[in-house]
């Protein structure tokens, strides 16, 4: 091998793999680190009047609370262009509910349209209002684009209405606030931007802003979180604990796959099944065995050894539960070690062993002395990888306590990003967490092996 | 002492007997250190069985069966496979199955395709940069995974890929990529480059000798990539959970119905996703070792 004369060919057989890694590794890494410190809608800037292209007065914090003082509806002509966010109002005529004729102006949202001609409305129904605790009715304005001016009169749910004409506006809010230097600013925002309060329309805060800014919010936020400290140690103390047991265990396996007994190939692919078993299987089974109706208590009730069922899995019974994660992690990631201490192994010469053998050196001594020394290069790729995928651990948490007792880091990824909230930035939080800790734990072994090194030389 | 032995006749004889005596002793207990040995690989040999065991006979016997209580220490009583249809036919199974099938088909081929210059490049040339990229593959391969799924789900939904079968693919393809680089390049290395050459010497061309004497010997191990490949694609459960929505793989299904479903579903579920690891990892035993030897080096 490595024959082949300096050229560019080995440079073109890399860069697929170069590009696929950039666009699907490096990008996405670097992406998950801006995703946690990067808010998009962190202010929201005012501006002196109700249009894009008058200068800007300052801007609030999201979230903060507003008291909005005016609202104004920019009428934009059909078809123009604009980078306002824009509300439909129609102007339509009805007979409300005592039968008097009705004519003005309704905020699109309230109108199901039920008819139209060459995509123009011309017949709908004033919408049923669902929220509780809302005006039940729906107000007519005289003019469009404010629903604080001059109401003309109240339609009823279900009141068919002729749509007249439609009109397309910007809808600006004249609000005033404090912003995080205590001082009061006063200005113009865009509707969209805001919320109004249900009970209070003449104030609300600021839902979301228009510029980005670098924070820490996330960061703090994760904190502060209730699950927080709970995952953090959870995740550290079961890598803590299933780390040792999955070396010892696996350089049991080892030493017996070395040994070459008889029906070693037979022993050698029991030992390395749990390797290619999903994470999530896993959990189940380990949840099967602890279950209240599960395998442990038949097996302890029929020996006898306890009269009524043991709840392993409960909120009072943390305990348990890690120690189903851990035996369930042992069992599944215990392979893996085995497999590249294996790959170890082979490369430690047979003579060297028998020397030591011949020298009198005992089982454990020739462990201590010779096994392990050799082993070193292997063992600490071993730990690095088990520690990082340690870090990860998720089905197995899920499918044993359903992720709620018990919780890791990167249970807590998946529940700012599951399907009831979808936080990037709080899950990339979490995820840069990992992150972090997995680099620190890298350099650790690193170094922990290398001062060794340079202590024996 | 042994030179002394041979000098006096009489002393040989005893000298021999303890011999004999130290042998047998050394033979009792090389063999008593070879049952030690026996009876360690068949416990841990059951350590690893005992758990699909016990599975597999929840979710091969009936639906009552798997409510019983206490359960049956030694199961398969009354063999069933109502448990099982149950479950693949509940809501979701077996769209699930086929996107987890077909997100594994493709990510075994992208990945595959990707990996195999690559394998061949770092196996059989020496240019700057080998060494860093090794060492950037390890490292991407040691790399939380767990990281990429989220702004991954974002780029996604801004593209309009989200919640399709075609973009968890792309992202297993990130997963296994490093690993399958690695596990070509070991089986490229394991192949001496003198068949190649004396290919061309008895006249063929460089392609030629690649196509006709090289691809045979690295088929089976690139095979066992291949397997292994989609093994992983197969179980991965977190990204695919988070990049789909209504068109689930199967992990995903499963993990998301876990908390509203009955014990029934969950055990056949974990059964279901279990077979094929059990069948694949039997296929491709012997070269696990090429597959992890060569990250040590």
């Amino acid at each position: 091998m490595n024959r082949k004369r300096r050229n560019w060919t080995p440079y073109l057989l890399l860069l697929p793999s170069i590009i696929y890694l950039a666009l699907f590794f490096a990008w996405p890494m670097a992406r998950a680190l801006s995703l946690a410190f990067w808010k998009e809608d962190a202010r929201l800037s005012l501006r002196t009047d109700a249009s894009f292209t008058s200068p800007t007065a300052g801007s609030l914090p999201q979230a903060a609370t507003v008291a909005i003082l005016d609202t104004q509806g920019n009428r934009i002509a059909a078809g123009t262009e604009t980078s306002a966010i824009t509300e439909v109002w129609y102007r339509m005529s009805a007979a409300d509910a005592e039968g008097a004729a009705v004519e003005g102006w309704v905020l699109g949202d309230r109108v199901r349209v039920d008819e139209e001609s060459d995509g123009v409305p011309t017949l709908g129904r004033i919408r049923a209002v669902r929220r509780s605790g809302a005006d039940p009715q729906t107000s007519v304005y005289v003019e469009p684009g404010s629903t604080r001016g001059e109401v003309a009169a109240r339609l009823d749910a279900q009141t068919e209405v002729n749509i007249l004409e439609s009109a397309t506006l910007e809808v600006w809010y004249q609000i005033s606030g404090v912003d995080e230097n205590g001082q009061t600013l006063e200005g113009w925002a865009q509707s969209a931007y805001i919320t109004r309060g249900e009970q209070d329309p003449s104030s609300g805060f600021i839902q979301r802003g228009d510029s980005a800014e670098w924070t820490l919010d996330f960061i703090r936020t994760m904190l502060s979180d209730r699950f927080f400290t709970s995952a953090l140690l959870t995740t550290l103390l079961i890598t803590l604990i299933t780390i040792p047991i999955q070396f010892v265990v696996a350089l049991i396996m080892a030493l017996v796959i070395q040994a070459r007994l008889k029906g070693n190939l037979l022993f050698l692919y029991i030992f390395s099944i749990p390797l290619g078993v999903s994470e999530l299987a896993v959990g189940i089974v380990f949840f099967l065995i602890f279950t209240e109706r599960g395998y442990l208590n038949s097996f302890l009730q029929g020996l006898g050894l306890i009269d009524h069922t043991i709840t392993f899995i409960s909120a009072d019974t943390r305990p348990w539960i890690i120690i189903a994660v851990v035996l369930a992690e042992v069992w599944r990631a215990t392979s893996i070690v085995m497999v590249i201490l294996v790959s170890g192994l082979q490369a430690v010469p047979t003579e060297l062993l028998e020397a030591a053998e011949l020298f009198g050196a005992g089982f454990q001594q020739r462990i201590r002395h010779v096994i392990l020394p050799l082993l070193k290069p292997s063992i600490q790729v071993a730990l690095i990888l088990r520690t990082i995928l340690a870090f990860q651990v998720f089905a197995v948490v899920m499918a044993i306590s359903g992720g709620d007792i018990v919780t890791t880091l990167a249970r807590e990824t998946f529940r700012w990003y599951s399907d009831e909230i979808r936080n990037p930035n709080m899950a990339a939080a979490y995820a840069g967490l990992i992150m972090l800790i997995s680099i620190i734990t890298a350099i650790f072994y690193l170094r922990a092996v290398r001062t060794q090194q340079e202590l024996a030389a | 002492m042994t030179v002394e032995a041979k000098s006096v006749p009489v002393p040989v004889i005893v000298a021999s007997e303890e011999m004999q005596a130290v042998r047998r002793r050394a033979l009792r207990r090389q063999r008593l250190n070879r049952g030690m040995i026996y009876v360690v690989a068949i416990a841990l040999a059951i350590w690893i069985i005992l758990p699909i065991y016990l599975i597999g006979s929840m979710a091969l016997s009936s639906p009552a069966g798997v409510r019983t209580y206490p359960k049956a220490i030694f199961p398969f009583t009354d063999i069933s496979f109502d448990t099982m249809s149950f479950f693949l036919q509940s809501e979701g199974i077996l769209p699930g199955v086929i996107n987890s099938i077909v997100v594994a088909l493709i990510t075994l081929v992208l990945s595959t395709l990707i990996a195999a210059p690559a394998g061949y490049a770092i196996s059989r040339y020496i240019f700057p940069g080998r060494d860093f990229y090794r060492l950037a593959i390890l490292g991407v391969r040691a790399f939380p995974v767990i990281v990429l799924a989220v702004p991954l789900a974002v780029l996604f939904i801004r593209l309009g890929l989200f919640d399709q079968v075609h973009s968890v693919a792309l992202m297993h393809t990130a997963l296994t990529l490093p690993t399958t680089v690695l596990v070509i390049g070991s089986v490229f290395a394991s192949i001496p480059y003198e068949l190649e050459e004396a290919a061309m010497v008895h006249g063929a061309t460089p392609l030629q000798a690649f196509r006709r004497v090289i691809v045979p010997l690295v088929l089976p191990g690139i095979a066992a990539s291949a397997i292994f490949t989609f093994v992983m694609s197969w179980n991965e459960v977190f990204a695919a959970s988070i990049l789909t929505l209504e068109n689930r793989t199967l992990p995903a299904q499963v993990l998301n119905a876990l908390n509203k479903s009955s014990p029934e579903f969950q055990f056949a579920g974990g059964f279901f996703m279990l077979i094929p690891s059990l069948i694949f990892i039997f296929f491709i035993r012997r070269y696990l070792f090429n597959m992890w030897g060569q990250v040590t080096k």
